[in-house]
């Protein structure tokens, strides 16, 4: 399909609009993380000098400059401590109802996530979610000789507890 | 050598909406709106250009948009020529690194300069690109760019914690609606009554459309100079710098420090440092433009500021303490709420507001303002930007 306006970019993939981070390990020394949250693993880096455990993960240690870390497991289930339903205006690449929530995972870390497999006025406060692995569209990353490799991605959102 | 002082001597900046202009465009007019607020300036003098943007290298598909500006407006600067990004504080960061190269004597005349071009020929490519705005890999990729749920939960927060209510959130709304009303350059020149704000159409409840502000393009600039140099130029009153402080303590959502949402421990922080730097107080403080990017957010704002107990900011904007008799004026011009938020030229916006009102030539005048304040927020709740001014050093 020719990109209107911009006819030198049929067919090209710019990923300078990827809306996903770039996963694949020629991008990306985390790509351990997607490697995990494949097996259903919500992982980070734990520093094995001083034992910081840091979110996200990251290639050296934000405390003690070590780049000895191993990844390990943080839970995968918590509760909602607030939430919004955005129904209309939705940005592209999201579905309405965008629903987001304020998550206290089991070990106390609050994070900010997308709730998906949920439907409008289904969420409460306080309700249980667990991690939500999916599916998003692939990189398409450019190998010697001009050819076009597509790199499998996954991200992760939660989803009610049925 | 002793640092010398830093004084704005002028400012200005284009009218501000949906315009039918580029950037590069909107930085001439803001320039030239400035360069006409101080006629003794020649262009020759500046030997400093600050362009602060974020967008322009997605909307305009131009980095390193300083020299395009410069060689546009006609001047040739020797000593600093550079594009700053901190979003929502891009101008401020700009007059803060302005004043230290002035101050240490590696510049002498800067102008500062930025804003933003969002409305793309197409409406979604704007919304898309906030994407880019915060955390991309962690926040971003949650759909987290566009601000208004983050700041629905920081609403739900306070007004849990508290008791804030959905009046006292209109009434920050309606106060810079009116402020704005006479303000030639903001993008809505309406006020709105407390009964409409109320009724609007929800954007995501509690926040309904005049709890946010909008999207917007324009430009602004503000020259910087050392004193002496202040004193050729101009035979208005002297406004110098006087504290600056900008606190970035965490970036991902996961590392949020505060107790909820309401709680921004990075303003505190911020705030304590920039008015130690400044030898003042929050009851010091004549005028302010806080980042009402969202009725919230100045409510917060007056709290974590110091303006008043932390709580208690609901209470604070409905009975008008953050007004014209009250304890502190704030957003005298409207704000973001009335002038709109081009992110790079907000700070700007706010400088020239504050210099206008220390001057005592503003539109909307606080009585004997000596000291006045700016304020941003970046991002989302990323990043807190304060600068301090005075009619003394
Ligand atoms: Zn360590």
């Amino acid at each position: 399909m020719p990109v209107p306006g911009v006819p030198i970019l049929e067919g090209l993939y710019p990923s300078t609009l990827d809306m996903y981070p770039f996963e694949a390990k020629e991008f990306n020394r985390v790509h351990q993380f997607y490697e995990n949250l494949r097996e259903n693993r919500f992982t980070t880096t734990k520093c094995t000098k001083c034992g910081t455990v840091s979110f996200p993960p990251r290639v050296v240690c934000p405390k003690c400059n070590s780049d000895s870390l191993e990844w390990v497991d943080l839970p995968t289930k918590g509760k909602v401590l607030r939430f919004t339903e955005e129904l209309a205006g939705v940005p592209l690449g999201f579905e309405s109802p965008l629903i987001h929530a304020r998550i206290e995972l089991e070990d106390g870390r609050k994070l900010i996530s997308r709730v998906i497999n949920c439907k409008e006025g289904q969420l409460k406060e306080g309700d249980t979610v667990k991690l939500a692995v999916y599916d998003v569209p692939p990189m398409i990353i450019e190998k010697r000789g001009g050819v076009m490799e597509e790199a499998p991605r996954v991200f992760f959102a939660f989803e009610p507890v049925k | 050598m002793a640092d010398r002082n830093v004084c704005i001597v002028g400012a200005g900046m284009d009218r501000w909406g949906v315009r039918e202009a580029s950037i590069i465009d909107m930085a001439q007019e803001a320039a030239k709106d400035c360069f006409d607020d101080v006629p003794a300036l020649k262009k020759d003098d500046i030997d400093g250009l600050i362009f602060a943007s974020s967008y322009c290298g997605r909307s305009a598909f131009q980095v390193n948009a300083a020299p395009v500006v410069a060689e546009r407006i006609g001047i040739k600067p020797t000593s600093i020529c550079t594009r700053v990004d901190t979003l929502c504080a891009g101008g401020s960061s700009g007059i803060i690194m302005a004043t230290g190269l002035i101050k240490a004597g590696m510049a002498d005349v800067v102008m500062v300069s930025g804003g933003e071009k969002l409305y793309t020929p197409q409406r979604w490519e704007t919304y898309y690109s906030e994407m880019a705005s915060i955390d991309h890999d962690w926040d971003g990729a949650q759909g987290m760019g566009l601000p208004p749920p983050f700041f629905s939960m920081t609403a739900q927060d306070h007004m849990k914690r508290y008791g804030t209510t959905k009046e006292q959130l209109s009434a920050v709304s309606v106060k810079n609606r009116r402020n704005g009303a006479n303000n030639p350059k903001a993008q809505f020149q309406k006020a709105v009554t407390i009964e409409e704000v109320i009724n609007a159409r929800a954007v995501v409840p509690p926040l309904g459309l005049f709890d946010c502000t909008p999207i917007t393009d324009g430009c602004a600039a503000v020259i910087l100079v050392s004193e002496d140099k202040a004193k050729e130029l101009t035979d208005r009153p002297l406004v110098y710098i006087r504290g600056t402080a900008q606190a970035s303590l965490h970036s991902m959502s996961m590392n949020w420090l505060g107790e909820d949402l309401s709680d921004w421990v990075h303003l505190r922080t911020a705030a304590k440092k920039a008015f130690e730097r400044a030898r003042v107080s929050p009851e010091d403080v004549d005028v302010a433009q806080t980042h009402d990017c969202f009725t919230i957010s100045e409510i917060i704002e007056m709290e974590d500021l110091g303006f008043c107990r932390k709580g208690e900011g609901g209470a604070f904007v409905e009975s008008g303490q953050n007004d014209f008799g009250g304890k502190v004026p704030v957003n005298t011009d409207g704000g973001l709420l009335s002038c709109g938020h081009p992110f790079g030229a907000t700070g700007i916006r706010q400088a020239m507001e504050i210099f206008f009102q220390l001057q005592g030539r503003a539109i909307n005048q606080a009585k004997d303002a000596k000291i006045g304040l700016t304020h941003n927020l970046s991002g989302l709740n990323v990043e807190h930007t304060i600068l301090i001014y005075g009619r003394e050093p």
